[in-house]
């Protein structure tokens, strides 16, 4: 189902049709967003970051192959960051930018020492201890009062701005986390189809193969895992300042859960698929919001169906952007 | 002193056989499919529901209920969330036998999402009493408290728990889901039904989750939807612990997991001189599970698998 | 049915400051998950009033409805919620989000677009950032754990106590608060130990606070964890006087806990007895027809928060959000649980707190402030 069928035969199959469409349809979403109301606007929000978290935690499951399910630590140490740096908590105001930068150092530095000594387990193994991670990450934020503020949280958090133009209302955050997605989604696409993503693909396929032939899998594991917390990291930052508030609730397992179904059940390993996951899950439940209790339960009894029925995913691996790219300009 | 190190122990005991309970259903699972199933958290949770649901329709009131009466119904309701989970298996698991990995694991997230969701729609989200099936003795032991719905409950688990290692080493039954842990397209081969393993898996390990979801509401006296969730995580955390796949691992890790407990809020102020309060337990068990592993990758009991079953190979 | 369409439609003009208009309120709590349980019954109070209000034909010809949103205790979805009713014109209050965490997140959403809001959350921070469009009709923690410690401390007779909280923003902030009166009034605290909000065994905590032996343990905590607290403090042999905050005041309290385990202890709330006044004792018996279950804790405030809308609408100049904010914090009111006005940050400006001792079945009155 998911074998990696990227090749150019491949394409005349589905025709250029299906790029062409999405394309139009997405430049159209985009492009309508802004003029709806900010309650619509904040909703694209809240999908934007999960996009960005999911396009994170994928390198380390969809590339190679690691089960994290403590991926939302990482959100918090970036939220947590934010948090601290522009608030009256300890009495420092540093400017947006400076804290995403410091937020993905952060976040990168406690993915190398999560992973160390971590990486050398295994499957279901590793999963659980990053599941404890993240549980120890939560229950540490909301018991260190002196720091945190404990469950009580951080509130009032400084307005963002950059080069001193104000980021308040959500329409602003809707286009700051756009660019960012679309930089990031660019970045780890070329760092899939680079030398580092070909060794994250031959550890995902077979490690000791991978190892046989000469790469370092630590290594390259290693760069998985702090790739993945630094982008988690700098969406935590964005949506510290978006909400304008953090407290321990909003890290809990479930949100990793959450973004691990998302991508699974979008198609893992494609960006694309993390979008369409991502509309499953965040969307789906907002737009059946009057449903109260029975939006969950259909999610649940969808979710089952969608695994059963697409495996491999809505979006299959097959279908990057470099076959959207291709099926538009003709190549 | 001595009473309180008596009556310490005691609990300990309690919360470590009805985790052991729910682990044995965690362990099994993945001992025959290397699935981890989310979903069995909740059948803690219908065992509870079923069995209130059988003492309001056939007794109405348990003070009148004779021990027989309580007995009928503990056995039908474990026995139908038995049936629950084997009609769950062959719906939400089965197709996906050939699929990835993580596909059933998926799938058993939405299972749970779908009950809790249900019963809190049919039953109410709210807490509800529920009755003790043990009178409420308490008995002083040098100095300890223990009451007489403990040991009730020790006495239940051991007795539940020494049934089903009966049944896995002792009889045929046994040897067929054995033969099928140890590896699957091997018991295939030699003709083994492998469906009718896996479906004694499905049913047994639910059952024991559903009479731990009937000690544990009896004891503490109340039951609520999302009973599940944190008590079936850290049950899924002693079956890691004790070695996943392994059965008697899934017992030692569950007293073990336990004891940390226990220890924890004990001790964890005394011996940190009061900078880590009693709110750092849940912090103190993640270590130590996460120290197990780095030092035995397998858990405490669990053999170190095949690499081939292990990896994710070309799994998703 | 026209006539009658008219006649209303004449007497709405003859009538001098009355609107044919409808308002919207917007009600955000959690209503899935593990607190569904006090967000429903909670908005369950207040739907109560306002059947019965829009039923005798609304305030002055203008009758209520109700925008019911889920925020799932969640300080996202909370925000999410709090756009939609700012969005929403017909929207003109919002009786919003039963966990102060959320409230935190939403109060500047409120602000921004001139929202007022009855707030439920009663942590004695929210008050204090300024907000305009606020009001706050539930007592904060600081009159909640004043009359336990002064009760403890003088008719009991205590001179040690321990405190118990569940590390939330609920049960932290007021079993601290309790804890600093007890020693101001001159008791010993003897330890402070800290649960975890999804926790239900107890038994390790209380083994450890018996071996201490204070005289009273307060448990900042809600249900069900009150009662479970209760059950095992009595079965594991511990003698102290147990004392709650208002989550207790329900007969879950008991029944959960098991009658004989929770006799003699206190719960501290800002609702007198409901066999109190007939008001209360009439309202736990509509709300029971209505919803066919008994009342939850905190449904009686919901049914208050009704009481202040209908003051709100009948005084009010207009029905804009302007109108509904000037309203609410001029309101003087006699409400089921008493007399209730706002002071200019929105706080009530008497926050009457009751005593009850657990005896028998029933909750007694044994002190109130």
């Amino acid at each position: 189902m998911s074998s990696t069928d990227t090749t150019m035969q491949s394409i005349p199959r589905t025709g250029r049709l299906v790029p062409i469409v999405v394309f139009i349809v997405a430049i159209a979403l985009i492009a309508l967003t802004p003029f709806l109301g900010n309650y619509y606007i904040r909703v694209v929000n809240g999908l934007l970051i999960y996009i960005l978290l999911g396009i994170g935690l994928n390198i380390v499951i969809g590339y190679a192959g690691l089960l994290d399910l403590g991926f939302v630590a990482f959100y918090a140490v970036g939220a947590y960051t934010y948090g601290l740096l522009a608030s009256a908590q300890l009495g420092i105001h540093l400017p947006f930018l400076l804290i995403v930068l410091i937020a993905a150092l952060l976040g990168m530095l406690v993915g190398i020492l999560l992973g160390v000594p971590v990486l050398k387990l295994r499957g279901d193994y590793l999963a659980i201890v990053t599941l404890g991670f993240g549980e120890i990450i939560r229950i540490l934020v909301n018991n260190v009062d002196w720091l945190t503020g404990g469950p009580k949280g951080i509130a009032r958090l400084d307005k963002a701005s950059i080069f001193g133009i104000e980021i308040a209302r959500p329409v602003d955050f809707y286009w700051l986390l756009l660019v960012t997605v679309f930089i990031v989604a660019t970045i780890v696409w070329r760092m899939e189809k680079s030398i580092l993503g070909k060794a994250w693909a031959a550890i995902r396929e077979d490690q000791d193969a991978a190892r046989g032939i000469g790469i370092n899998t630590t290594n390259a594991k290693l760069a998985a895992f702090a790739t993945s917390a630094t982008i988690g990291s700098i969406a935590g930052v964005i949506f510290a300042a978006s909400q304008r508030f953090v407290s321990p609730e909003s890290f809990s397992l479930q949100e990793s859960v959450l973004i691990v179904l998302m991508i699974v059940i979008g198609g893992i390993g494609n960006i694309l698929g993390i979008i369409a996951g991502a509309a499953i899950l965040i969307l789906l439940p907002e737009v059946l919001r009057e449903f109260a209790e029975w939006r969950i339960l259909f999610l649940g009894l969808l979710m089952i169906a969608l695994i059963i029925l697409r495996p491999a995913g809505i979006v299959p691996r097959s279908f990057g952007p470099e076959r959207l790219i291709r099926g538009l300009f003709g190549k | 002193m001595l009473g309180t190190i008596i009556q310490q122990t005691v609990n300990a005991l309690t919360i470590g056989s009805i985790y052991a309970l729910i682990a044995l259903g965690y362990t099994m699972v993945y001992g025959v499919l290397r699935m981890i199933n989310f979903a069995h958290g909740e059948m803690f949770m219908l065992g509870a529901y079923a069995a209130f649901l059988g003492l309001s329709i056939f007794i109405g009131d348990i003070g009148g209920a004779g021990a027989f009466a309580l007995t009928a119904i503990f056995f039908g309701a474990v026995i139908a969330v038995g049936l629950v989970g084997v009609g769950i298996e062959r719906i939400a698991y089965k197709p996906l036998r050939n699929s990835t990995r993580l596909a059933p694991m998926l799938s058993s997230l939405g299972v749970s999402l779908s009950l809790v969701t249900g019963i809190q729609i049919l039953a109410g989200p709210q807490p509800v009493g529920f009755p003790s099936f043990f009178p409420a003795t308490r008995l002083d032991v040098l100095g300890g408290t223990v009451t007489l719905v403990q040991i009730g409950i020790l006495i239940a688990a051991f007795v539940l728990m020494f049934g089903l290692y009966m049944l896995v080493n002792r009889s045929r039954a046994g040897i067929i889901v054995r033969a099928v842990s140890e590896s699957r397209p091997t018991a295939q081969l030699l003709g083994i039904n492998v469906n009718l393993a896996i479906s004694l898996v499905f049913f047994s390990g639910p059952l024991l989750g559903a009479a731990g979801g009937i000690l544990y509401a009896s004891y503490y006296g109340i039951m609520s939807p999302s009973m599940g969730a944190v008590i079936g995580l850290k049950a899924f955390t002693a079956a890691i612990l004790g070695g996943i796949g392994s059965i008697p691992g899934a017992m030692l890790g569950s007293f073990i997991l336990a004891f940390v407990e226990v220890a924890g809020t004990a001790l964890l102020p005394i011996v940190s001189g009061g900078i880590l309060g009693t709110e750092y337990r849940d912090v103190l068990s993640f270590t130590i599970l996460i120290l197990v592993l780095l030092v035995r990758p397998a858990g405490i009991l669990g053999t170190p698998v095949s690499e081939e079953s292990m990896v994710y190979k070309r799994e998703f | 049915m026209k006539f009658i369409v008219s006649l209303s439609f004449g007497v709405s003009l003859i009538a001098a400051p009355s609107f044919a208009k409808d308002v919207t309120i917007g009600l955000a709590g959690p209503l899935s998950g593990p607190q569904a349980y006090f967000g429903s019954t909670w908005h369950n109070g207040f739907k109560l009033y306002i059947d019965k209000l829009n039923a005798a034909g609304g305030v002055n010809g203008t009758t209520v409805k109700i925008d019911q949103e889920d925020d799932k205790a969640d300080p996202r979805e909370g925000t999410l919620v709090a756009q939609k009713f700012c969005d929403n014109e017909d929207v003109v209050i919002g009786l919003v989000n039963f966990n102060s965490g959320v409230a935190q997140s939403t109060l500047p959403i409120y602000e921004d677009c001139t929202l007022p809001t009855m707030t439920f959350g009663s942590n004695p921070a929210l008050t204090q950032q300024g907000y305009k469009y606020m009001v706050r009709p539930v007592a904060n923690d600081f009159a909640g754990a004043l009359l336990p410690a002064e009760y403890a401390l003088q008719k009991l007779g205590a001179k040690s106590a321990i405190v118990v909280n569940d590390k939330q923003v609920f049960g932290q902030g007021i079993s601290e608060i309790f804890g600093k009166n007890f020693t101001a009034g001159g008791g010993k605290l003897l330890d402070t130990l800290s649960v975890a909000p999804t926790d239900v065994d107890f038994t390790a905590v209380l083994a450890q606070i018996k071996t201490k032996n204070p005289d009273v343990i307060y448990l900042g905590a809600v249900m069900p964890q009150l009662a479970l607290f209760a059950k095992q403090m009595h079965e594991q042999g511990v003698k102290a006087t147990l004392l709650v905050p208002d989550g207790g005041y329900t007969p879950d309290y008991i029944s959960q806990a098991g009658h004989a385990n929770v006799q003699g202890s206190l719960v501290a709330v800002q609702a007198p007895p409901m066999d109190a006044s007939p008001a209360i004792a009439d309202f736990a018996k509509q709300y029971k027809e209505k919803f066919g279950s008994e009342a939850g804790p905190y449904s009686i405030y919901g049914y208050v928060q009704g009481q202040i809308l209908e003051a709100v609408l009948k005084n009010a100049k207009g029905l804009t959000r302007a109108d509904m904010n000037t309203g609410l914090h001029n309101v003087k009111v006699d409400t089921a649980i008493g007399h209730l006005e706002f002071d200019d940050v929105g706080e009530l400006k008497v926050a009457p707190s009751y005593l009850y001792k657990v005896d028998g079945d029933k909750f007694t009155l044994i002190g109130q402030k």
